[in-house]
């Protein structure tokens, strides 16, 4: 991607950031079968069909598919995390970092928020800074 | 088509090797297999080498050049955990198709030290930003789908570790050979949660390889120890909704698993031994169910039951299996079978499953491809 001054870069694939500096995730969606894709493709995964699926603005609510508390990672990160597998509502898919949760309250299907972030402040080495997304609960801290 | 016999099996000591190469470990492992067929490497017609990691540095060729050039064709294998059961299976099409009567099947690793997982990014590393692309949290979270649908416990969990730590303290090839009773595998590091680090695979080096034979060669040398290869299947993951954001253990498994059980003509209950892929404890649970071993839901009680566990209906992981076995990834996928091979034939000494005759071996690559053999006594 080009990059425009003080308009922060993507801190993973699936954020598209507008030239307001304005961030949304994108996903994917064939036309013929209706399934939903982080990444575009030439094709639809799921059903073959041969047109590229088309980008759509994705939904920023969802649920709790699956989780792990992280208590070791590699060397460097902090933890412990929340590593989370979030279906949003619009049948996207994302994985991502649940935030501001009492670990008792982790449960498949727990109503989650999608909330952008700086990407823990990380910039490029020219300077230019990330912006990034985690998931907190929907009805704030658990 | 002519049916495809195991004549020659064998593995080194998983372990660490830091003074040798992993070409050199494939080598020794070749020669155990060859020796144990009562063959040598000029009557191997084609080499088919395994390695994760080192695939493309020609292993095949890098280990005739120890122990014979003799200028057969040489097939490399990379396929993620399912690489040895890749080079196994590329070695039974190569003899169901006629045209080699007999050919050598190796694979061999040094596993890389530390946590495996994730792959180069742009921007920021997302470890932790983005959840955690580490191993042991991409298989908690499959293991916390479990426990989600069915209730199972982290002691469920914890209870494949004891059973296959127990294994191995009868396994002399084994990395790790020492009893973990529930309590310290619980207490253990907690690695990422319901995963404590008793829970994960053993990182370690290792090389084991096959000899592969036509009927015809098998009943030129006697099938006194022969070993017939029932089924060989091999997939790739089917589209699931969630894949591969979420990582799926499952329905890769499960395709590959009917496939095996179609081409062999039998179904799970007819298995005696078998070895999955344990990378963690999680994974065994789930592949219970993948392999048709017990109902949807039932993995927890059947590993309660001690069903699975050496003296149960049907063993699985009798070797130790990846959790303390140890998993060399390129090696897994020939090593389990040369464990169901060495169970078939009556030799697999203090750990032997008494009067096994049919035994599966199931691999599962992350990215994903799984491999599935049945075997039989001849």
């Amino acid at each position: 991607m080009a990059k425009t001054a003080n308009v922060p870069l993507p801190a993973t694939g699936v954020i598209r950031v507008a030239e307001n500096g304005a961030a949304h995730v994108e996903g994917f969606r064939c036309a013929a079968c209706n399934a939903a894709f982080t990444e575009p493709t030439l094709a639809c995964r799921a059903c073959g069909e041969p047109v590229p699926p088309a980008p759509f603005r994705a939904a920023e609510t969802g649920k709790l598919w699956t989780w792990s508390i992280v208590r070791r990672s590699y060397p460097g990160i902090d933890v412990p995390f929340v590593s989370a597998i979030v279906d949003l509502d619009d049948g996207l898919t994302v994985k991502g970092t649940l935030r501001d949760v009492d670990h008792d309250a982790l449960a498949q299907g727990l109503a989650v928020r999608l909330v952008y972030d700086d990407a823990g402040g990380a910039t490029d080495k020219d300077g230019t800074p990330y912006i990034g997304f985690h998931f907190v609960p929907a009805g704030g801290e658990q | 088509m002519s049916d495809v016999y195991i004549l020659g099996a064998d593995m080194i000591a998983f372990g660490r090797y830091p003074d040798r190469s992993y070409y050199q470990l494939g080598a020794e492992a070749a020669l155990l297999a060859l020796a144990d067929a009562g063959l040598g490497v000029r009557d191997m017609q084609a080499v088919y080498a395994s390695s994760c990691f080192n695939a493309q540095s020609m292993l095949g060729q890098k280990v005739l050049k120890e122990i014979g050039q003799t200028g057969v064709p040489c097939i490399n294998v990379s396929n993620a955990c399912a690489s040895g059961a890749t080079a196994v299976r590329e070695g039974w099409i190569g003899i169901k198709s006629g045209i080699y009567d007999a050919v050598l099947v190796i694979g061999a690793e040094k596993n890389p030290r530390g946590m495996l997982g994730g792959a180069p990014h742009d921007g920021p590393p997302p470890e932790g930003l983005f959840g955690s692309e580490s191993m042991p949290a991409v298989f908690a979270e499959a293991g916390m789908v479990h426990a989600s649908a069915y209730g199972t416990t982290i002691e469920q969990f914890a209870q494949v570790a004891v059973k296959n730590h127990h294994h191995a303290t009868m396994n002399p090839k084994a990395a790790y050979r020492k009893e973990t009773p529930l309590e310290m595998v619980l207490e253990s590091e907690m690695i990422a949660d319901p995963l404590t680090k008793l829970m994960c695979s053993a990182n370690v080096d290792g090389a084991a390889a096959l000899v592969l034979v036509s009927e015809k060669k098998a009943r030129e040398m006697g099938v006194g120890r022969a070993v017939r290869i029932r089924a060989s299947a091999l997939t790739s993951d089917p589209y699931e909704p969630r894949n591969p954001v979420m990582f799926d253990a499952n329905s890769v498994t499960r395709l590959a698993a009917t496939q095996a059980y179609e081409m062999a003509g039998l179904g799970p209950d007819a298995l005696d031994i078998v070895e999955l892929h344990d990378c963690f404890a999680t994974a065994e649970i789930l592949h219970y169910e993948n392999l048709g071993l017990c109902g949807e839901g039932e993995a927890g009680r059947l590993i309660d039951s001690g069903h699975t566990a050496l003296g149960g209906k049907q063993p699985v992981n009798v070797s130790g299996g990846l959790l303390s076995k140890g998993h060399p990834i390129g090696a897994t996928g020939v090593a389990n079978i040369v464990e169901i091979v060495e169970h078939l034939r009556g030799e697999a000494g203090e750990r032997q499953v008494e009067g096994a005759r049919i035994g599966l071996a199931h691999v599962l690559g992350f990215g994903a491809a799984s491999g599935i053999h049945i075997l039989e006594k001849a």
